[in-house]
């Protein structure tokens, strides 16, 4: 089962809440002090506030580290195993600019088997990467390396042929409203193998089984007929259909509740345990993001402000990095 | 007033660069044209999907083609008996009727009726397609969508439209007929009789078709092209979500039936003097 009780728990956000709420008692609700005084007294206690609220959020990273910590080991058996030499996805120097410029100097590395979560403001370009990812986009500078080719300098016809070898899960699932979860599922095998009517639906039904969705239940139904989460799953099965070597999430987990949220990261994780993908994840959902990154990329002002594990991430001292995972 | 005026690029670089704008689009238009009907002839061919779309815009079209075309054959015949009737002929209602609803009602109205009922149906699944991001799932699956998506409806409108003509214009003539035997006591034999004289005076090609249908042909043929590329065009360049979805499917309808009107001018032009009598 992908479903965990551990999923029920706050995100870290909410464990730095009462910090803010309840501040502690002060000079200032005892005897009436000068002006000077009372700013200075303010001051001071916004600092305790700051500081309190930032130790709480690295308390939550680091029991949301801990909580992973086996998975966090095998990650680093796995990297050690692999070596530095397996690049599965590059991106090397990228600058784009459509009116303004949307991404600058943008550069990281994706090796076997590794997810990387990106993460930033709304508006950061974070879907922009998947899209250059997918060559769906071509960046002005720089390059994209997929499996050590260049993508940038495709034509149409071959960049159809390297994206057969993606998965792409969207935000909303984009599943075909006209068809069945079956059809949706069979399409990608349909249009690029020679599978036969029977091959094809004992796979339908094992992507199904993966991402926990029974296949007699929900083969024949509409997308419209299933819930949110049911159809991000649907969207997973879809992705991993044809057993591709790289998936992409965009923000697989958005518009979710908690519950449904630990299933989807679950899911990515499985999906990454098992078959060893290479993911790209664009979140917002920090607590995920910690439960299922091997890389953390921090996109900022159109550059990427960090890149690094997630232990690295809670380690830093970067005002920015701060700031941005007390906001949650 | 003076300081936002500085700011504004001048007239003609805004009047440069909204003409390229325009000229761009037209590109676009055309480019996507071309491919749709390029993809016709290439692998893989989604013969499905084709046959899908032959029943969407040609069998469900056929409700509204049949009334639109009955009742215009009656009120042409209604019309043309109380002019011919001061010349004392109305007899040759049969002849006016057919060069009429063959020539040209046939297939503007076909034209007009299909724009309005399968050009906005295209352009709003395309877009709504677009704005849920099925279109780019069909990219990052591997699948052109113009080949998915555009072929197959372009291809079934240029081969539907003509076949809704032709039963226009039959049913147009059949309305004239029911009219002229009933109101203006024309017999059928003789109605059908002018019609037919009115057939083959245009000449034939190739010694047995009719010079009439083939112009009666032709028309449709383009304007089946001109509404699905228009949808389609629309349709997948959607953007700002179901206003945007509202927005295509307005413009589909009005660029498609201006193109059926001023086309079907230009059409008869050239068409008149290939099969000048």
């Amino acid at each position: 089962m992908i479903d965990d009780p551990r999923d029920e728990g706050p995100p870290p956000g909410d464990a730095a809440a009462p910090a803010v709420e309840t501040p502690p008692p002060t000079e200032a609700s005892s005897a009436p002090a000068a002006p000077e005084k009372r700013d200075q007294n303010r001051r001071s206690e916004g600092r305790r506030i700051t500081e309190r609220k930032s130790e709480n959020v690295r308390a939550a990273i680091r029991d949301e580290l801990a909580e992973d910590a086996p998975e966090a080991e095998e990650r680093q058996a796995e990297k050690q195993a692999h070596g530095e030499s397996d690049a599965i996805i590059e991106l090397n120097h990228i600058y784009l600019a459509f009116d303004a410029p949307i991404l600058e100097d943008v550069s990281f590395v994706a090796r076997q088997g590794e997810t990387i979560c990106i993460v930033g403001e709304s508006g950061t370009g974070k879907s922009t990467i998947l899209k250059l990812i997918l060559r769906l986009l071509v960046p002005e500078k720089g390059g994209v390396c997929i499996g050590g080719k260049d993508i940038t300098s495709l034509t149409f016809a071959e960049a159809l042929e390297v994206r057969q070898t993606m998965g792409m899960v969207f935000q909303g699932a984009a599943l075909f409203d006209s068809m069945s979860v079956f059809e949706n599922i069979a399409y990608p095998l349909r249009e690029h193998t020679e599978l036969d009517d029977d091959e094809i639906e004992q796979r339908v039904r094992e992507k199904l089984q993966f991402v926990d969705l029974d296949p007699d239940r929900v083969m024949e139904q509409l997308p419209s007929e299933l819930s949110g989460g049911m159809r991000k799953r649907v969207g997973v099965a879809r992705g991993m259909a044809d057993n591709p070597q790289i998936m992409l999430y965009d923000e697989p987990t958005s518009g979710l509740d908690p519950l449904t949220t630990g299933t989807i990261t679950r899911l990515i994780m499985k999906l990454q345990r098992e078959l060893n993908v290479t993911s790209v994840v664009v979140s917002h959902d920090i607590r995920s993001v910690f439960r299922m990154a091997t890389k953390v990329a921090v996109l900022n002002e159109r550059r990427i402000a960090f890149f690094g594990t997630p232990e690295e991430m809670a380690a830093s001292d970067d005002k920015y990095l701060r700031d941005f995972l007390g906001g949650y | 007033m003076h300081r936002h005026a500085a700011r504004l690029p001048p007239l003609t670089e805004r009047f440069a660069q909204a003409t390229k704008a325009k000229l761009r689009t037209v590109q676009d238009y055309f480019s996507l044209a071309g491919r749709a009907i390029g993809f016709i002839f290439a692998r893989p061919f989604y013969g499905q999907d084709v046959i899908q779309q032959m029943d969407e815009i040609g069998v469900k079209s056929l409700g509204i083609v049949l009334l639109t075309g009955f009742f215009t054959g009656m009120v042409l015949a209604l019309q043309s008996s109380v002019q011919l009737q001061t010349f004392g002929a109305t007899m040759y209602i049969g002849r006016l009727v057919s060069a009429s609803m063959i020539r040209e009602l046939g297939p503007v109205l076909a034209g007009l009726m299909v724009a309005g009922r399968v050009g906005s149906g295209i352009a709003a699944q395309l877009g709504s397609m677009r704005v849920t991001e099925q279109i780019d799932a069909l990219n990052t699956l591997g699948t052109d969508p113009i080949k998915k998506l555009v072929t197959p409806r372009v291809l079934a409108a240029l081969i539907m439209l003509p076949i809704l003509t032709i039963i226009n214009d039959f049913v147009g003539i059949l309305g004239g007929n029911l009219i002229s035997s009933l109101l203006v006591g024309i017999p059928s034999g003789l109605y059908w009789r002018t019609v037919w004289e009115q057939i083959a005076s245009d000449g034939f090609t190739l010694h047995f078709i009719p010079n009439d249908f083939v112009q009666g042909i032709m028309k449709p043929f383009v304007f089946g092209g001109v509404i699905s590329i228009s949808a389609c065009y629309f349709g997948l360049n959607t953007t700002g979500g179901t206003e945007g979805v509202g927005q295509s499917t307005t413009r589909t309808v009005v660029l498609s039936s201006i193109l059926i009107l001023i086309l079907d001018y230009f059409l008869t032009q050239i068409l008149l003097s290939l099969f000048a009598p």
